[in-house]
């Protein structure tokens, strides 16, 4: 069994989980164009690698950020959203970058 | 359908599809065969080659680089299945695609008893028997991205908990050889073929689980765009790469129906 370690409820069965997609910047919705929103919409890196992605503890609905090697599936890192987003920001703002 | 359990997992069966004219091949044998037909005709196939990089001059692709050295070519078809979006890098451009394994696994082998192939959607299950008389157990991707193809437990126990459903007594079976390949997965569930950001540099990926059967006609169709020099014909020109920027996504009805 896989395990993931939830920063809000520790280590879990992997089954309790749901994956929500790569972390990427989401351009201004009134003021990008409709390409550039394309390119959010459909686009990720998706290359071999420490990724930083969107997962969310099933049952408790609560969504957290994992860093993870997108081939051997080795977990480094998993934290609360609020280590790259400033909670009391629109939803527009852009991540705040960590070292990468 | 001997065996079938019409009431796998408190889900009774109340109705079937029947495709008359479905049909399954055997794939390595169909692989091989075109292989040795593309060799007789003056193809050259380079097993163990590794493209490691792809040498663009002025918007054109000149050669491709590999660990045995470099092709120089005047045309590229890029159709590499599951690194689609690796190689699309060393061509300069990103594909709209996400890696992700797609397990099965085979039983040992029993008497026949199975002829059709056998698919629940409920179940996100299927199950056959190859001519050796092994059972192939298969179903949906993984339900994370992942460029590995090591298979993983999680998977096996829910796809045997669901054939177990469908067909009881194969709880008494052994497992005999288990597989994960990787597919490359569009957000319309469609392929992309024709041009790409590279004005000689052709595209037919994104195929995600089900190209083995579309291999035949995506062939020629591709050929024809090479031998016109880029000219996409009808067939293929809603599976263009630019169809995302456009939001007109292709509305593949196949693409609901779960597993295969």
């Amino acid at each position: 069994m896989k395990i993931l370690t939830c920063p809000l409820n520790g280590p879990r069965n992997i089954a309790e989980f749901t994956y929500g997609g790569q972390v990427k910047p989401m351009p201004n919705p009134t003021e990008a164009t409709d390409q550039e929103w394309a390119h959010y919409v459909f686009y990720g890196d998706n290359h071999i690698g420490v990724v930083r992605e969107w997962w969310m503890h099933t049952p408790s609905s609560y969504w957290f950020i994992v860093e993870r090697h997108n081939q051997t599936d080795e977990v480094m890192r998993t934290y609360d959203p609020a280590e790259l987003f400033d909670p009391g920001a629109s939803p527009a703002t852009e991540p705040v970058e960590a070292d990468s | 359908m001997p065996s079938l359990n019409l009431d796998p997992a408190g889900l009774p069966i109340l109705a079937g599809l029947w495709h008359l004219d479905g049909a399954t091949a055997r794939h390595d044998a169909v692989a091989w065969g075109y292989a040795k037909g593309a060799t007789q005709r003056g193809v050259e196939l380079h097993q163990l080659t590794e493209v490691t990089g792809v040498d663009i001059e002025a918007g054109r692709v000149t050669g491709v680089q590999t660990n045995r050295g470099k092709v120089s070519c005047g045309c590229v078809v890029q159709a590499v299945s599951g690194l689609s979006a690796e190689v699309s890098r060393m061509a300069g451009f990103q594909l709209p695609i996400v890696a992700y394994p797609l397990q099965a696994m085979v039983t040992q082998p029993v008497k026949p008893f199975l002829d059709p192939h056998v698919s629940s959607s409920a179940l996100h299950c299927y199950v056959h028997q190859t001519s050796r008389g092994e059972i192939v157990i298969g179903g949906g991707s993984d339900p994370y991205p992942l460029y590995g193809t090591r298979s993983t437990l999680e998977l096996k126990e829910g796809l045997i908990a669901s054939a177990v459903e469908m067909f009881p007594f194969m709880s008494e079976m052994r497992l005999m050889r288990q597989w994960a390949g990787i597919t490359d997965m569009t957000s319309d569930y469609s392929p992309i073929m024709g041009l790409s950001p590279v004005e000689n540099y052709y595209l037919d990926a994104g195929w995600g689980t089900w190209g083995f059967k579309a291999t035949p006609i995506c062939g020629v169709t591709m050929a024809e765009v090479v031998a016109s020099g880029g000219k996409v014909p009808d067939l293929i020109a809603p599976f263009s790469l630019d169809r995302f920027d456009a939001f007109r996504q292709v509305n593949e009805m196949g693409a609901t129906a779960a597993s295969h």
